[in-house]
């Protein structure tokens, strides 16, 4: 018999066998590998057993059943390398959709991947997908999130992007939530706005696929009797399916997808995979809420926690500072009495003492220094005072009048023309009124040295934001800005150039409160103060 | 000659006063309690009265509020170490409210300032 097969020799050629190819030079030599792999569908050999049936061969016919029952065990079994080879991918796919699940706790990243997933040609390849939330305070079934193209140009320019990155499902997550999440929200805004749905509706399709806890494909959804019309124009599809989310028994939310682009025909397959995505992703999505709504908690209790720790610092402060003043207070109290005894009959003593009299000089040291004492000890009692502040909401007017009118009992004897222009509509200034008022009667009254002829104080108000700004200016008083600095600073020696405690009280009280206090000099003008009120409570010191 | 009634705990407190209130030209009378201004109150009576906030273990104020119920035609003047009373509601009913201070000036222009709204008073009540 002529052969036509190569099929018994064990060397062949190239140019001998039509099946072997590029890339498998090595079979050229190999004959038994040759034979099992290539000769098996050879036409020549089919020739050549051909030829053995020819010329009757008894062995020709069981050799055709050999080789056709091998061929269809061949074909079977690549069938099934290749079911294994999709499932391989599946599982793939799975687990890397499982573990970036289950490592996130990011609403918005569970969600990008989720999606992502169910879009994406290497996940489940479906066109479009819509993610709604449950929200059972409000009893709610809300549009949060969808994604997919809207038209086929849109379509083949992402798909042609992701065809040509090659990402995989994590990097096309990223991807999303990084570059395309919220132009996604907006980008489907009013379409997730209208997918609304109260939870009590138990007729509308959603909430049955809801409490039903299964999958629903909805075909013929323009006739469709369950499915609103409105739902069924809002999507614009005919067929699409409706996974609810479930987790732990509770209703998560729901996914809706579709192939409004290839209209490609929903399985039976494509659905149970997306119902067992569906598990993991209810579950990560509900962790995530869960932990967003730790970490708010969270937050609150550290919040309230610093809170208290500022609260018992406070209170501690508070009580040295209650001690303090009332030891302050208690001094003070002691030592008015006897200085008032002393000052009192000093005075006595002077006004009944000839002008001659030798001693009269040591009186007046002592009516002098025991005057000066008195002073110290109003401060002190004042400084006592302004460790309370109590602030409530004043008007600013009644707070300038006040002091004006107490002030005018001093000032106007002494030729002091004193005028204030209020601002309009201001608002109430949260302040303490008391302490305040006495800054003011301080500021006006302030026994400086250096006075002008020009015994005029100018003070205006007005609305500034937030506050309201309270200007002084005293023409009477003369002196540098390093006198005036000196001035301010608490318990400084100030004899020679004022009152002593008086200015410094005011800023410490003032700023006690929060509330800036800016004094200015100017040797040839005067000084000016200018204190702005808060008002608004959360701007004060409390 | 206006009668004034002075309390005050301490005794050159009350001495001082009566010196100097003797010199403006009024009779004064002088308690260290407000038993005693009680009993000096039983026993007179007075134009004016300048009360200490603080008296030993008592109070000025409970003082004040009773001569307010009892004496309201009596006006009342308060006089104390500390000036923080002079924003107390309850210091409100007194007549004048002046700070302790070695320079009584200011103490005797709030009595005859006192005195003259009280005069002003009778005057328009007759």
């Amino acid at each position: 018999m002529d052969q036509e097969c190569c099929w018994n020799r064990d060397v062949i050629e190239q140019a001998d066998c039509p099946k072997i190819g590029v890339g498998e030079e090595d079979l050229l030599v190999l004959k038994r590998q040759r034979n099992l792999e290539k000769c098996s569908d050879c036409p020549r050999l089919l020739s050549d057993l051909k030829q053995l049936r020819d010329e009757n061969n008894p062995l020709a016919p069981i050799l055709g059943d050999l080789l056709a029952e091998y061929h269809r065990q061949k074909n079977q079994i690549q069938s099934l390398v290749s079911f294994l080879d999709n499932k391989t991918l599946e599982m793939r796919f799975f687990h890397e959709l499982g573990s970036v699940l289950q490592s996130s706790v990011d609403l918005d990243e569970v969600l990008s991947v989720a999606l992502t997933a169910i879009t994406a040609g290497k996940g489940f390849g479906m066109n479009r997908a819509f993610l709604l939330l449950t929200d059972r305070e409000v009893g709610m079934l809300s549009g949060y999130l969808g994604i997919g193209p809207r038209n086929i140009e849109e379509a083949s320019y992402v798909w042609n992007e992701i065809e040509q990155n090659d990402m995989d499902l994590q990097t096309l997550a990223q991807n999303f939530r990084l570059n395309k999440l919220s132009s996604e929200r907006a980008k489907f805004h009013d379409l997730l706005e209208q997918l609304t749905v109260p939870l009590s509706n138990k007729d509308h399709i959603l909430i049955k696929a809801l409490d039903g806890k299964l999958p629903i494909m909805v075909e013929s959804a323009f006739q469709h009797p369950d499915v609103p019309p409105e739902l069924a124009r809002l999507l614009g599809v005919d067929t699409f399916l409706l996974m609810p989310l479930i987790s732990r028994n509770r209703r998560i939310g729901m996914i809706i997808a579709d192939n409004c682009i290839t209209h490609r025909p929903i399985t039976e397959e494509d659905m149970h995979s997306l119902e067992t995505f569906g598990f993991p992703v209810a579950f990560a999505i509900e962790r995530a809420s869960l932990y967003d709504k730790l970490q708010v908690e969270l937050n609150r209790v550290t919040e309230a926690g610093k809170k208290l720790k500022e609260q018992q610092e406070l209170i501690v402060r508070m009580e040295n500072m209650a001690l303090v003043g009332r030891i302050t207070s208690s001094i003070a109290h002691s030592v008015r009495n006897p200085l008032m005894i002393i000052g009192g009959f000093a005075r006595s003593m002077l006004k009944n003492s000839a002008e001659s009299d030798p001693k009269r000089s040591f009186i007046e040291s002592i009516v002098e220094e025991t005057h000066q004492l008195e002073g110290v000890l109003d401060e002190i009692l004042n400084y006592s005072d302004s460790l309370y502040p109590t602030r409530d909401f004043w008007d600013v007017n009644q707070l300038v009048v006040a002091a004006l009118g107490e002030s005018a009992v001093t000032l106007t004897p002494l030729g002091y023309a004193i005028s204030y222009i209020p601002g309009h509509d201001l608002p109430p200034v949260y302040i303490d009124f008391k302490q305040l008022s006495y800054c003011l009667r301080t500021v006006l009254q302030n026994d400086v040295i250096g006075v002008s002829n020009d015994l005029s104080i100018e003070i205006n108000s007005q609305s500034g934001e937030n506050c309201v700004i309270l200007r002084i200016e005293d023409h009477s008083r003369q002196i540098s800005q390093t006198e005036l600095d000196w001035l301010l600073v608490p318990f400084s020696e100030t004899r020679d150039l004022g009152a002593g405690l008086g200015l410094a009280l005011c800023k410490s009280m003032l700023e006690k409160q929060g509330i800036p206090f800016v004094a200015e000099a100017n040797v040839q003008n005067g000084i000016r103060y200018t204190i702005t009120l808060p008002t608004r409570k959360e701007d004060s010191h409390e | 000659m206006s009668r004034l009634l002075v309390v005050d705990d301490e005794a050159n407190i009350r001495l001082l006063y009566a010196e100097e209130l003797k010199d403006e030209g009024y009779e004064v009378v002088t308690a260290a309690s407000s038993a005693e201004a009680a009993e000096k109150l039983h026993e007179g009576v007075f134009d004016l009265a300048v009360l200490d906030i603080k008296l030993k273990n008592e109070s000025g104020i409970d003082l004040l509020q009773k001569l307010v119920k009892e004496r309201h035609d009596m006006p009342v003047i308060l006089c104390s170490a500390f000036s923080c009373y002079k924003d107390d509601f309850s210091a409100w009913l007194a007549d004048g409210y002046v700070v302790k201070s070695g320079d009584l000036t200011e103490l005797k222009q709030e009595i005859a300032r006192v005195l003259a709204k009280k005069a002003l008073k009778v005057k328009a009540g007759a």
